[in-house]
């Protein structure tokens, strides 16, 4: 009946190597990415490391990171939302169609924005009844295409030079999008990290049912995740639209490829629960710089979609070897902490 | 045994024409913990749904501190203080110790950043840090994600978090089916000696488990059921290993009849 012995262990730190390695599965994107501005300064010297390069870079990056930052919060919160170049093309004709006909610009993006908001809480409504989340929003990629094409009557609607403040504008040298990109992450990366709703959509997505059990609404949450996601597609699309001053009806599919790739650079796990919005924005980053680097030494634009892939590739299999080390040598080092104790 | 926080008064429970659980009476003390013993298909794991209200009886009655009451579902079971503890259903495995165990009930900064719903992560690291330690198992950073820990660690982890949420203002009751069933001998150690320290600090907890040493050792009471019958309820003290064999078994007479 009594306990005798009470086992008791005491707190340990992480072991060096372990911190080590941990480092390398946090922050090595950051350190790749160092690593490529460090090269190409080098090797593409001198147009590669100038303040305007580098505000190109930023710039041509913009797009995939707005796509890449919603498609992140899906796959964190537990779903691929391929519905993302619908919705985008959809805001933008929304917002077109309606500047077209006279409102003024800014109720037009805030229609574009609902439009986004909407499609999300359709997508989660859909998905919450036990259907596959790739399908539905492969379903409502579909829709939407075909509606948007429908309110723009099959062409692209021209003359959208209202919404230039939002694309080819500068603001203290800095392209609108760059800006609009460094809001939607900082405000992403506050919401995620610091507050109660961001932590419980991650936790969501990582095990629903233990949030369940914490008795909280999980489902609320899932449905945040879709919400977000579609918020971050229609600012996409509305910048896409700025960018060339009119909207496009058709979806764009490979806008999907180019921010799955940045995110997935940034080791957000498709099985969802983790990822970091910092990171997906240097995985887009990256995606640019060697674009760009590349340009500049004149080689072929296949090579740069070449060696992202190679990139992501071994991001995988460091990632999968940092995983597996790290969790065997912190169970070498809970058995050496046994032995001391007894 | 002052008060019963939790008494189940002549539980029946059919599946269709199985009769899984006929009249079964039992009575759980405050900080008791209480032994459920038995074989394969005697009942054990639905007695427990029907503590934790995942499933409803047939028919009889439960209290929960002496009052009446019904649980339609878990959440009805988990509010009235009596927690099923989950072992791989109830950590968020990306999420460090001290968000896990905060998840639901998050403290909230003061001022203005509290009311835009930011998280005062300081003070939950502080709670979560202080709950371990007063449960005497604080074996790692609480700052560590759940992924990073073993099965011992993790098992504390979920212990803690459903002791957590049963320490109100009236202590309640955890449900724990076959906790140490994929532990090691160390890690069963530690979770024999946090259910010890959760009982002096007043959680009562009802114990599934194949283990006879360990429900010895741990328990202050044994019950034994037998094809859906409660076959003996008798003080861990006041009986052994042959006895609670025979029971299980069926070999020896119920003390019932
Ligand atoms: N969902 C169910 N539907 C039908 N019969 C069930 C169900 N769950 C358990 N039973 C039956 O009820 C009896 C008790 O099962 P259970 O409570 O799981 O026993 P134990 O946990 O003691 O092994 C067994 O005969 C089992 O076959
Ligand atoms: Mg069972």
């Amino acid at each position: 009946m009594t306990v005798t012995a009470e086992p008791t262990i005491a707190e340990t730190a992480d072991p060096a190597g372990v911190r080590g390695l941990l480092f390398v599965r946090d922050r090595g994107i950051f350190v790749l990415w160092a690593a490529l501005l460090i090269g190409f300064g080098l090797w593409a010297s001198p147009y590669f490391a100038s303040l305007d390069n580098a505000l190109l870079i930023a710039n041509a990056a913009a797009l995939t990171a707005i796509f890449a930052a919603g498609i992140a919060v899906g796959i964190i919160c537990g779903a691929l939302d391929l519905s993302i170049p619908g919705t985008a093309a959809m805001a933008g004709c929304v917002c077109g169609a309606l500047m077209t006909h006279g409102v003024p610009v800014g109720l037009g993006i805030v229609a574009g924005l609902a439009v986004g908001v909407l499609v999300g809480v359709l997508n989660g409504l859909i998905a919450l009844r036990g259907f596959n989340p790739i399908i539905v929003t492969i379903g409502s990629l579909s829709v939407l295409s075909g509606l948007a094409a429908a309110l723009a009557g099959g062409y692209t609607i021209p003359g959208l030079t209202g919404l230039m403040f939002l694309g080819t504008d500068r603001f203290a040298g800095i392209p609108a999008p760059v800006w609009v990109v460094a809001a939607l992450f900082v405000a992403g990366t506050v919401f995620l990290t610091r507050t109660r709703d961001g932590i419980r959509l991650m936790a969501v997505g990582g095990n629903a049912e233990a949030v369940r059990r914490a008795g909280i609404h999980a489902d609320r949450y899932k449905v945040l995740g879709f919400v977000v996601s579609g918020f971050c597609a229609a600012l996409g699309g509305l910048v896409t639209a700025a960018l060339v001053t009119e909207a496009n009806p058709a979806a764009n599919p490979g806008i999907i490829f180019n921010a799955l790739t940045a995110v997935a650079l940034a080791g957000v796990s498709l099985a969802g629960g983790r990822g970091s919005l910092p990171r997906v924005l240097v995985g887009a980053l990256i995606l640019g710089t060697i674009a760009n680097g590349l340009t500049i030494k004149g080689i072929q634009p296949y090579w740069a979609t070449a060696v992202t892939g190679v990139l992501l590739l071994a991001s995988l299999g460091l990632e999968k070897w940092v995983s597996t080390t790290v969790s065997r040598r912190l169970v070498v080092a809970a058995q050496d902490d046994k032995k001391v104790t007894r | 045994m002052t008060e019963s926080v939790l008494e189940l008064r002549g539980i029946d429970m059919h599946y269709g024409y199985v009769r899984a659980l006929d009249a079964i009476d039992v009575t759980v003390g405050h900080g008791e913990v209480v032994g459920l013993l038995g074989d394969n298909g005697a009942g054990k794991s639905t007695l427990l749904k029907v503590m934790s209200g995942a499933h409803q009886p047939t028919s009889g009655t439960i209290l929960v501190h002496g009052e009446p009451t019904t649980f339609a579902s878990p959440s009805d079971s988990t509010a009235a203080g009596v927690q099923m503890v989950y072992q791989d259903l109830a950590l968020v495995e990306a999420q460090d110790i001290a968000t896990n165990l905060n998840l639901g009930r998050e403290i909230l900064r003061k001022g203005p950043l509290g009311w835009l719903g930011f998280v005062d992560h300081k003070a939950q690291r502080k709670r979560a840090a202080d709950e371990l330690d007063r449960l005497g198992v604080r074996t790692a950073p609480v700052t560590r994600p759940v992924e990073m820990l073993s099965g011992g660690q993790r098992q504390v982890v979920a212990l803690a978090r459903a002791a957590t949420r049963v320490t109100g203002e009236r202590n309640g009751v955890l449900l724990l089916d076959e906790p140490t069933a994929a532990l090691g001998y160390e890690q069963t150690r530690q979770v024999r000696a946090l259910i010890r320290r959760m009982a002096e600090q007043g959680v009562a907890c009802v114990l599934v488990t194949h283990d006879l040493p360990l429900a010895a050792a741990v328990c202050d009471r044994i019950v034994v059921l037998n094809r859906g019958r409660k076959v003996a309820d008798v003080a861990a003290a006041e009986t052994d290993n042959d006895q609670l064999v025979g029971w299980i078994t069926g070999a020896r007479e119920s003390m019932f009849c």
